[in-house]
């Protein structure tokens, strides 16, 4: 089991799930959870559109098959919105899209099922990225 | 990134390789053309001890030492502790994975205890707890008698195959289930395979079949697959198939018999790859004509088996040595005999057997003495044709030359279906009998040659220290 590496004192990670399967959704939440992050659920592309605005996660996992707006326009939207375009994107799907969630606009890549090494590293890895670019940021180049 | 589909590593192509796991049996890896779909509900399904067990616990223990480790749950058809106490009398088992790699539980006491609603919650509770890779419920049958309506079944069905799919993990549903079940418990229609274990009582013996009934999303070798259960676990012989003729390249080339004056009533001899039935009375010589067919191939360096039912090694190393050779030269020279005991023959083992003396030994010649002995001993002659058939078209692919002995008092009669089929399969068929003249003599007729010219009139034949020869 990978450990925690968010101090329990300190705030947590967000993690927006965005999935309609209760049997998904239990097991990434225990998975998660237990290696230190927050997590928040969505059903559906739309409300889960709403809890990004609202909440600001730092990471959105989201299926593609899911109702009212797919996870690849999910993605898309929040990609295209400077506001959100910061927030991290890992498609995790029972579709083999790699290729559509790259195209989407997708940060990574997973496809189900669930190996919670494998999930919890990819969504710390990109943390850690994103991280790393924030410290530090590439200076434009002037011509 | 180091997941297996991140954007790094992936190409254009969005086609994913399906993983497998190993049944840890080459022969059923085979059948299922690479073993069981990873992150698949599977059924094992057969009557008590059909080997149901073994083969779910050879899996396990061949794939156990990974990074995750694999459960074993017995529920209320054995307790626990026997089913452990036997696993250790097979030579796959072992017990330093006991309890890391593969951890026995016992679900019994909770389905007792609290019904049938008891199973998902523990499943996830393991799943959570210890990641495992593989998940054998043993038997899930058995659950059925602690359902209180169909409905409840289907209800834990639904939710187990829920959690199951959900989670990375290869799940094995053993049961006692019959064909009459396939259509109506509830597992069947959520299971990505079945696999069928069978036993049935020929005489004193058990013939044992290997049966995958249902594969999704792949093909698999159809059909009965006989199979033994031995220390080491099951031991399968995949049904023989015909061969594909697409690379064949026929040779147009004869080879001798090695039975003296045979040859000229055949035009020359016989052809390679060639299938000859030599058909006659007990005595008549059919076995020592064999044996000097398949000595014979010592002169042109063509290894050959002598495969036979009746006579132990020690009587055909007498034969052997009747007919002038040192038996452990001509071992040494490529004579190699395979012996089964007819009380012991299972066609579907002996001809997987004599297909893979063939292959590993590269023989070029082949005797059966005698097929007459398969016949008796098949439960189903339709079977035993398809097979033998099979075989000699293996045979003529790769350019074996074989002689079948039959035997049978009155040649090829046309009110013996039996007889018929197998002169039909042939290319030649030499019959074996008394002298037209009567008394003691002995005659030979050569009845039928594909695709060459033959003498059909009878001619005496003379059995003497050094063989048959034919007059």
């Amino acid at each position: 089991m990978t450990g925690p590496t968010v101090s329990p004192d300190a705030e947590r990670a967000l993690v927006l799930v965005v999935e309609r399967d209760p049997h998904v959704r239990d097991l990434e939440r225990f998975f998660l959870n237990e290696a230190g992050f927050a997590v928040d659920f969505a059903e559906d592309g739309l409300s889960a559109l709403e809890t990004v605005q609202a909440r600001k996660p730092a990471i959105i996992v989201t299926e593609i098959i899911v109702p009212k707006l797919d996870g690849l326009a999910l993605c898309r939207k929040v990609k295209d919105d400077p506001a959100l375009a910061n927030t991290v994107v890992l498609v995790f799907s029972i579709l083999a899209a790699q290729g559509r969630a790259r195209d989407a606009g997708a940060d990574a890549f997973l496809m189900k099922p669930l190996a919670e090494r494998r999930l919890v590293e990819t969504v710390k890895a990109l943390l850690a990225n994103r991280q790393s670019a924030r410290s530090h940021p590439r200076k434009e180049s002037s011509r | 990134m180091t997941g297996r589909t991140d954007h790094a590593s992936e190409r254009d192509s969005d086609a994913v390789d399906f993983p497998r796991i190993s049944t840890g049996n080459r022969e059923a890896d085979m059948i299922l053309h690479g073993g069981f779909p990873c992150n698949s509900i599977n059924i094992v399904m057969g009557q008590p001890g059909t080997g149901k067990t073994i083969f779910a616990e050879q899996l396990l223990f061949h794939n156990a030492g990974k990074e995750r480790p694999l459960v074993y749950l017995t529920t209320l058809s054995e307790p626990l502790s026997k089913v452990v106490s036997y696993a250790q009398r097979m030579s796959f088992f072992d017990v330093d994975a006991i309890g890391t790699s593969v951890i026995y539980e016992d679900l019994g006491s909770e389905l007792a205890a609290e019904g049938i609603d008891a199973i998902v919650p523990r499943i996830v509770g393991i799943i959570k707890q210890l990641s495992p890779a593989i998940i054998v419920i043993d038997s899930f049958k058995a659950v059925h008698d602690l359902a209180r309506s169909t409905q409840e079944m289907r209800r834990l069905v639904s939710e187990l195959a829920g959690v199951l799919s959900a989670y990375d993990v290869t799940t094995f549903l053993l049961g006692e289930y019959t064909h009459d079940h396939i259509q109506t418990y509830p597992e069947f229609a959520v299971a990505d395979s079945i696999v069928q274990l069978e036993r049935d009582a020929l005489g004193v013996r058990d013939e044992r079949y290997f049966r995958v009934l249902k594969l999704r999303g792949s093909g698999y070798h159809e059909g009965q697959h006989a199979f033994r259960i031995e220390d080491n676990g099951l031991h399968i012989f995949p049904r023989l198939v015909t061969p594909s003729f697409r690379s064949y390249a026929p040779v147009l080339e004869r080879t001798t018999s090695g039975i003296e004056g045979l040859d000229t009533l055949m035009g020359g001899g016989l052809w390679r790859g060639s299938t000859t039935l030599l058909v006659g009375p007990t005595g008549s010589g059919k076995s020592t004509m064999g044996l000097q067919f398949a000595l014979e191939g010592r002169r042109y360096g063509a290894p050959a088996l002598f495969v036979n039912f009746q006579e132990n090694p020690s009587q055909v190393q007498r034969m052997v040595r009747a007919l002038g050779v040192d038996p452990i030269q001509a071992a040494s020279e490529g004579f190699h005999h395979l012996y089964t005991s007819p009380v012991e023959l299972q066609i579907d083992s002996i001809i997987v057997d004599i297909f893979r003396h063939i292959e590993a030994k590269g023989v070029r010649r082949v005797v059966v003495d005698a097929v007459g002995d398969l016949v008796t001993a098949a439960s189903n002659p339709r079977r035993l044709h398809d097979f033998m058939y099979s075989l000699v078209q293996h045979f003529v692919v790769r350019n074996v030359t074989s002689l079948l002995n039959f035997e049978s008092i009155n040649g090829i009669t046309g009110s013996d279906d039996t007889q018929q089929r197998w002169s039909y399969m042939s290319d030649n068929v030499i019959i074996l009998g008394r002298a037209e003249t009567g008394g003691a003599e002995r005659s030979l007729r050569v009845i039928k040659t594909r695709n060459s010219d033959h003498d059909p009139s009878a001619h005496r034949i003379e059995i003497l220290g050094t063989g048959v020869r034919v007059l």
